[in-house]
């Protein structure tokens, strides 16, 4: 899988004005996402999960860093360069009832890409429009052409906004928070259904959500990448990084989490934290940001150092302890 | 055509905005086919000055003895027409540069907001006046021009803040991702969603342009000959009607007429605003 | 002794395009200090069925049928439905309090904290509630002094979600319904909250009922669970039987649609199709177009809720023993079940 990167954020990082100041969204962010691969960007509200999402696409411009697609950088192409981004990296919203423009017609939401970027013409759209409904699952395709988004649930219109990005036939989707919005009973089968466009159509898929649950099934055969106030602080293989996390602040979150299973959530061991508070954006701790809660916190360095992300065996990491208790790993041999 | 059927259904359980849209089909017909059917009274029967209502003169007659009730027919057509084509002109000036301002931002954002912001300052009727000496205002498309023209601008920072609002939405940025361009993402996926906004700014936009023109005529700033309500309150005015009691209908016919015809405007836009806002539409 | 009995309760809505069958003939039992869940999704009924256990349901919608008794511990029984104006006031807050969803639009967003607890003191005729307050928002973990002056929006959802629940116990009520607690809350928050409820109850020993979708927060808390499907109860049991040997194809498909992060994934497959229009309802059982299980006499009538296992253990499906033989084969990821 070593593949050359489809798109790459090379320590982006985007800050936004407030009244109260400046807030760094997204701190020296880097993330490779390679063709065919499957992300997941874990977190909590605030961790600038969806900041990255939208950097990832081009809907937002980094304020430092560079974003690289097919190695160039995005921001300093001219117009058919960009547009050919653009069109390559589509998004997918969270609230099924606001992604889909009420006034058109499926047929009329599906058809618009397709003929402005001249891929289909007259008879041909609506045969391509029905091949893109059936590939979401949306079968009877012919049924759903007429139909308006009040008149669907929310996992269909979520299967029309998928059917929507893959319009313009592109290399990657950012999910952002995708099922959430969507009855639990059904987020397995849209899951499924993009897991199958990666297999099918070779797309690679980022899934930012801050249900953990739904990103271990969704990334087993991928990555996940947890963020905390702005930064990323562990990326790994999926399977390894949740049976084993190296950052404190992962192996909260899944000790924290409630499970579907009555002996085994209530006799999870928790990981306790020295604070309940989340810092503010606008009042970053110093050094590592997570030291006021950190049940590892070691004074003198986690409160001055900021801990870089560091490749270590099988993850990378940005704590200074969880770097130097396994990245002795590989001097002892292991 | 399922669309027409709805949206009546939905006016019959109101019937402020029902009568609203009966009122502007009777007049419109009265006043657009009326015209065909009747002739013009112009015969001067000095011998039936002000004559009180009658059988043959429902409304009485004016200061020529010629029938008011005909000339109440005949009246309407002109005010209609430039109400319906000012509207028009300030409607589509404000949608198009209001969401295009809204849309693309930066420079062209602020010139067109500067622009509309100088015109709002000045006061509109001295200003109607001052072009109404400069030009002649002797068709009623100059007329239609002017009001319209005038019109459009606090029309305009009204649309452009809806578009703002409406630009955020996802499917708007959805559309963005796709490249769809300037020109589908305000035509094709932002005016769809303001369909019921423009129309109701159309309607009310055309009842502020009856008053204008009401207002210059009545000023006799407008040199129109011709029958026209707003020429029959002018010159019944003029003509000293208000001073006798069996001249009263010739001036107030006029009058209620324009009023009639405005209320039954503003009703049907505001059973509009009713349907359109599913949040106001009750428990139904 | 149950504290709260609700029998054959139904309750429909008018719309344009006909009556919704919201909720149709749900009867449960409530006792005291018990911690109940009823689960369900989008069109299940439970936020309707919440509301109107506090007579708290909108204009439109009509209880069509049954009664809600409550029984409270120093007093006669009274149908919650038949209480007046003064009596639905004392029951409404010291009997059973309603918190909703800590969504910004449950506070009043020009009064402080403070003012919304003096709100409902004196609409119970509570006098200095200041003391009562405090305790409460300590024992929710929150600064008092920071929290009664502060506005809603100047507090994070989760810290907005304790200030409900302790808004909430502010007289002492003997039940506590609480309407999707923990939706919308990042996962430490919703570990605080779930924890913060289990303590609160241990202290107070109030009776629990909570309403929402998250299977895992049922697999936390509750003492009994109920999950509802298109208005009605497909399923009650104690938390180990739903979760160990659901009987009824709904819990089972739930089940087997939610993923976990610890131990084994598992196979997980979504529910095909979706849930029933309210207002035409289909004939017989209306799972049946979603059901695995199904057979031509599912459609002949809905199925009443049959015994299974035990008496405690109830399901409404004609072919639970398929169910119970298909689950035999499902393993909890638990160890030592």
């Amino acid at each position: 899988m070593n593949a050359s990167p489809l798109v790459e954020l090379e320590r982006v990082s985007r800050q936004f004005e407030t009244p109260g100041g400046t807030v760094t969204a997204v701190n020296d962010v880097s993330l490779v996402v390679r063709p065919a691969e499957i992300v997941c960007l874990v977190g909590e509200s605030g961790c600038g999960k969806t900041t990255t999402g939208r950097l990832l696409t081009g809907l937002a411009r980094p304020s430092a860093g560079r974003v690289l697609f097919e190695g160039r950088d995005v921001w300093h192409t001219r117009g058919a360069e960009f547009s050919r981004f653009r069109r390559a990296v589509q998004i997918v919203h969270q609230d099924p009832y606001a992604s889909l423009n009420p006034t058109r017609s499926v047929f009329q939401t599906l058809s618009a890409p397709l003929e402005r970027h001249r891929l289909a013409r007259g008879s041909d759209t609506q045969r391509r429009v029905i091949e893109l409904l059936k590939l979401v699952d949306l079968t009877p395709p012919e049924d759903y052409l007429g139909k308006y988004p009040h008149q669907l649930s929310g996992g269909q219109r979520q299967r029309v906004s998928i059917a929507r990005a893959l319009t313009v036939e592109p290399r990657f989707i950012v999910a952002d928070e995708a099922v959430s919005m969507v009855d639990v009973s059904i987020r397995i089968s849209l899951l499924n259904v993009l897991i199958r466009l990666r297999d099918q159509l070779g797309m690679s898929c980022v899934l930012i959500t801050h249900d953990l649950a739904v990103a271990r099934y969704f990334g087993r055969q991928g990555r996940i990448g947890v963020m905390y106030l702005g930064r990323l602080v562990e990326v790994g293989e999926t399977e390894r990084l949740v049976a084993d996390p190296a950052h404190p602040y992962t192996a909260a979150l899944i000790a924290a989490i409630p499970e579907a299973d009555p002996l085994l959530t209530r006799g999870k061991t928790r990981v306790p934290l020295r604070s309940a508070e989340v810092p503010s954006l606008l009042h970053l701790p110093a050094g590592c940001s997570f030291h006021p809660r950190c049940p590892r916190f070691e004074a003198g360095l986690c409160d001055i150092v900021v801990p870089e992300l560091v490749a270590v065996p099988e993850r990378e990491v940005a704590c200074h302890v969880a770097v130097r208790e396994r990245a002795g790993l590989v001097t002892a041999g292991r | 055509m399922t669309a027409t059927l709805d949206f009546l259904r939905l006016l019959k359980s109101r019937p402020v905005g029902l009568a609203g849209l009966i009122g502007i089909v009777l007049f419109v017909v009265v006043s657009f086919v009326g015209p065909l059917l009747v002739p013009l009274d112009t015969k001067v029967d000095l011998t039936a000055i002000y004559a009180p209502p009658s059988f043959a003169h429902p409304l009485g007659t004016d200061y020529q003895g010629r029938d008011v009730f005909n000339q109440i027919i005949w009246g309407g057509r002109d005010i209609m027409i430039v109400a319906f084509l000012a509207a028009l002109l300030s409607t589509v000036i404000a949608v198009t540069f209001g969401s295009l301002g809204a849309v693309v931002g930066g420079a062209v954002d602020s010139t067109i907001l500067a622009i509309t912001d100088v015109i709002l300052t000045i006061p509109r009727l001295p200003l109607l006046v001052v072009l109404a000496a400069l030009l002649r205002l002797n068709s009623i498309l100059i007329l239609a021009l002017i009001v319209g023209a005038l019109a459009w601008p606090s029309l305009l920072r009204a649309v452009r803040a809806q578009v703002l609002s409406l630009k955020e939405r996802e499917f708007v940025e959805a559309a963005r991702a796709l490249d769809l361009g300037l020109g589908h993402i305000i035509f094709a996926e932002i005016l769809p969603n303001m369909r019921s906004y423009i129309a109701i700014s159309f309607i009310l936009a055309m009842t502020q342009a009856i008053y204008a023109q009401a207002g210059l005529i009545f000023l006799g700033l407008v040199p129109l000959s011709g029958t026209n309500w707003g020429v029959m309150i002018n010159l019944a005015w003029v003509r000293g009607a208000v001073f006798f009691r069996d001249s009263l209908p010739y001036i107030l016919s006029p009058v209620l007429a324009i009023a009639l015809f405005q209320l039954a405007l503003v009703s049907l836009a505001s059973a509009l605003e009713d349907i359109f806002n599913p949040r106001l539409r009750g428990a139904a | 002794m149950s504290i709260l009995a609700v029998e054959h309760l139904s309750i429909a809505y008018q719309t344009r395009r006909g009556a919704v069958q919201a909720v149709r003939d749900v009867s449960f039992d409530l006792d005291q200090a018990e911690t109940l869940a009823i689960i369900g999704e989008s069109g299940s009924g439970k936020t309707t069925l919440a509301q109107s256990l506090v007579r708290l349901s909108p204009r439109s919608a009509t209880v069509t049928n049954g009664r809600i008794l409550y029984r409270p511990p120093d007093g006669p029984q009274v149908d919650v439905r038949s209480l007046d104006e003064g009596r639905l006031r004392r029951y409404r807050w010291q009997g059973c309090a309603l918190v909703f969803q800590s969504a910004l639009n449950a506070f009043n967003p020009v009064l402080t904290i403070r003012d919304h607890f003096a709100d409902t003191a004196r609409a119970h005729g509570m006098g200095d509630f200041r003391e009562q307050a405090t305790e409460l928002l300590d024992m929710v973990s929150l600064d008092a002094r920071r929290v009664l002056p502060a506005f809603p929006h100047e507090l994070s959802g989760g810290m907005r979600q304790r200030v409900l629940i302790a808004l909430g116990l502010l007289l002492a009520p003997q039940i506590l319904i609480l309407d999707e607690p923990t939706t919308a809350l990042d996962i430490l928050t919703q570990r605080q909250v779930i924890d913060l409820l289990r303590t609160l109850k241990e202290r107070l020993g109030f009776a629990l009922v909570f309403i929402s979708h998250d299977l895992s927060l049922a697999a936390e808390l509750a003492d009994r669970v109920i999950t509802m499907y298109a208005g009605r109860i497909v399923e009650t049991a104690t938390v180990a039987d739903l979760f160990y040997r659901p009987r009824h194809p709904y819990s089972l498909g739930l089940l087997r649609a939610v993923p976990r992060v610890s131990g084994a994934l598992g196979n997980l497959d979504s529910i095909p199709g979706s849930p029933p229009d309210l207002i035409r309802l289909p004939p017989g059982c209306t799972y049946h177009a979603r059901c695995p299980f199904g057979v031509d006499d599912c459609l002949k009538a809905e199925p009443p809720l049959l015994d299974v296992d035990t008496p405690a253990h109830r399901a409404a499906c004609i072919r639970w023993q398929d169910v119970a033989d298909a689950v035999g084969s499902f393993e909890p990821a638990a160890v030592g079940v």
